[in-house]
């Protein structure tokens, strides 16, 4: 009696287990796989020095083609003494912390509103330093150091800013970006961005974590 | 039934078991045995789906610090024909080595970390982690401002658009410590400190019994609970052994510094992609490096939970 039972409890647990009736783990949702946005080793925007060195079209930086070489440019300023933003030159015009409209988003107060503080007056290809040195448009940094001095010191020991290549010169060159590389020379907060993807949860209990906080 | 009762064939029908089994008690033992066997069989069914089943190769490789050169170059041979025939696409495995007179730092400034969870994928793609399930030795952490509270961070953050107010992020990685709790809880000897400073795991050494997993204080090491998955678009096919060779399921794994990279000179992949250059990585040993400069003029503040002394070589710092 004994015997068949156990023979009957054995042809049952092969008959589950070929059928595979337990065992069958949670299937996971499947992960997206990440844009390839968020892989990519691009800078910020790209700066002048970026346009000439790579052979981009260079039209914009051709400031002869509309003004003209002999007339000086007259600025206009509003009775705030803000600076009014001539339309062809709108794009530059940034926003404040607040998100309001900044004809100038560069230095606190609205105090460095004036172009020919950077820019320089008698050949607008060029830049000028308030010490009266004439750089490249390209030159941003010995113009930005000009002001900004610990942030060059460091940018120059390759402490601030982005870098890529190689950290051991012996084997190979660095590439160090420019200041306008990262930062909008009229604006130069760095601006908000899109976060890549947080992590997804290998089980599922585990992705509701956070997901009860509000968003901010 | 208890006084025995005598048969035709005069045998008395307990005695069988004296003289030899009967066909009746024989057919049902059999029949017994055979269920069992059955059940038994089918309880291992589940064994016909197992993959990546060592080679015998593998299963007699010595370890890593014995393999003589030649034998070396026997198992880059291996690798390299294991991940042809896995994805179909032949990879350049090299065993990198470290640098004579490099120790290698990393220094993080809080102040332009932005959040945006670039170097996390960016290191998905250079070393080869799996993408489903995901694996990822970066978390960033957002923090509230004015604490450096652990237990008040959240990896989770998804606003549309980083930096929040109020908030700074810290991204955490392997620390690469001085003294590494995972080195000496490792019952295997699959990982250890090189010279340079990175603490590597042998793949083909580590047994899986995620001791490490536990003893490191920065939850920097991931665990292969499944096969990992790599689309073959996505394979960065230059490998390194202890590095970014595919690793199989059951397998610990962690940030090396980009091995693959660094010992080759280069800056780490996180790096690179960092769009607000907060990540910066050097030679400490050179006082020309980036790190040096760093660690004379920076407000270099932290090293994560500097309290249990595991010294680690990666460092966070404000700039002011």
């Amino acid at each position: 009696m004994v015997l068949w039972m156990l023979m009957l409890a054995f042809a049952g647990l092969t008959a589950a287990l070929g059928l595979d009736l337990w065992s069958h783990p949670a299937q996971r949702p499947s992960i997206p796989l990440v844009d390839a946005s968020f892989l990519s080793n691009a800078t910020a925007r790209v700066s002048a020095a970026d346009l000439v060195k790579s052979g981009g079209d260079t039209s914009g930086l051709e400031c002869y083609t509309c003004h003209d070489k002999k007339e000086t440019v007259k600025l206009t300023f509003d009775t705030n003494g803000g600076i009014v933003l001539p339309k062809e030159h709108i794009d530059i015009a940034g926003t404040n912390s607040e998100g309001a409209f900044m004809p100038m988003a560069h230095g606190r107060n609205d105090r460095n509103n004036n172009c020919f503080n950077c820019h320089n007056e008698t050949n607008l290809e060029t830049l000028q330093t308030r010490d009266g040195r004439e750089l490249k448009i390209t030159e941003s940094p010995q113009l930005c150091g000009s002001c900004h001095g610990p942030t060059y010191r460091d940018w120059e020991a390759g402490v601030h800013g982005r870098t890529s290549g190689y950290w051991d010169r012996a084997l190979g060159p660095i590439d160090r970006k420019v200041c306008t590389s990262c930062h909008n020379p009229h604006a130069p907060k760095f601006q908000p961005w899109k976060p890549a993807p947080r992590p997804h949860a290998l089980h599922p209990v585990m992705a509701g974590v956070g997901q009860e906080e509000k968003p901010h | 039934m208890s006084e025995p009762v005598s048969r035709p064939n005069g045998h008395p029908s307990g005695a069988a078991g004296h003289e030899g089994m009967d066909r009746r008690s024989f057919l049902r033992t059999s029949a017994v045995l055979a269920s069992g066997m059955a059940a038994l069989a089918a309880s291992l069914a589940p064994l016909r789906n197992l993959r990546d089943f060592p080679s015998m190769e593998r299963f007699l490789q010595k370890h890593y610090k014995e393999l003589t050169p030649p034998e070396m170059r026997k198992v880059l041979d291996r690798i390299t024909r294991e991940v042809e025939t896995q994805y179909g696409l032949r990879p350049e495995v090299r065993d990198y080595k470290p640098m004579d007179g490099v120790e290698f730092v990393y220094c993080l400034n809080l102040t332009r970390c932005i959040g945006c969870r670039k170097c996390v994928h960016a290191c998905v793609a250079e070393n080869n982690q799996s993408r489903d399930p995901e694996i990822q030795y970066i978390r960033v952490l957002r923090m509230p401002h004015g604490s450096l509270d652990l237990e008040k961070s959240d990896p989770n953050y998804a606003p549309d658009t980083v930096p929040e107010k109020g908030f700074f992020y810290m991204p955490v990685q392997c620390q690469q410590c001085k003294k590494p709790p995972c080195v000496k809880v490792c019952p295997v000897r699959a990982t250890w400190q090189q010279a340079d400073g990175i603490t590597v795991i042998d793949y083909d050494w580590c047994i899986g019994c995620r001791y490490c997993e536990a003893a490191c204080p920065y939850f920097a090491r991931r665990f292969n609970w499944t096969r990992p998955w790599i689309p073959k678009d996505r394979i960065n096919l230059n490998m390194s052994y202890l590095g970014n060779r595919p690793r199989r399921q059951g397998v610990m794994e962690k940030c090396h510094f980009c091995i693959q990279r660094t010992r080759a000179g280069r800056y780490p992949a996180c790096l690179e992609v960092c769009p607000a250059g907060a990540r910066k990585f050097g030679n400490i040993l050179d006082p020309e490096s980036e790190v040096s400069y760093i660690m004379k003029n920076k407000r270099v503040f932290i090293q994560l939970k500097e309290e249990v002394g595991t010294s680690p070589r990666f460092f966070y710092y404000f700039d002011v």
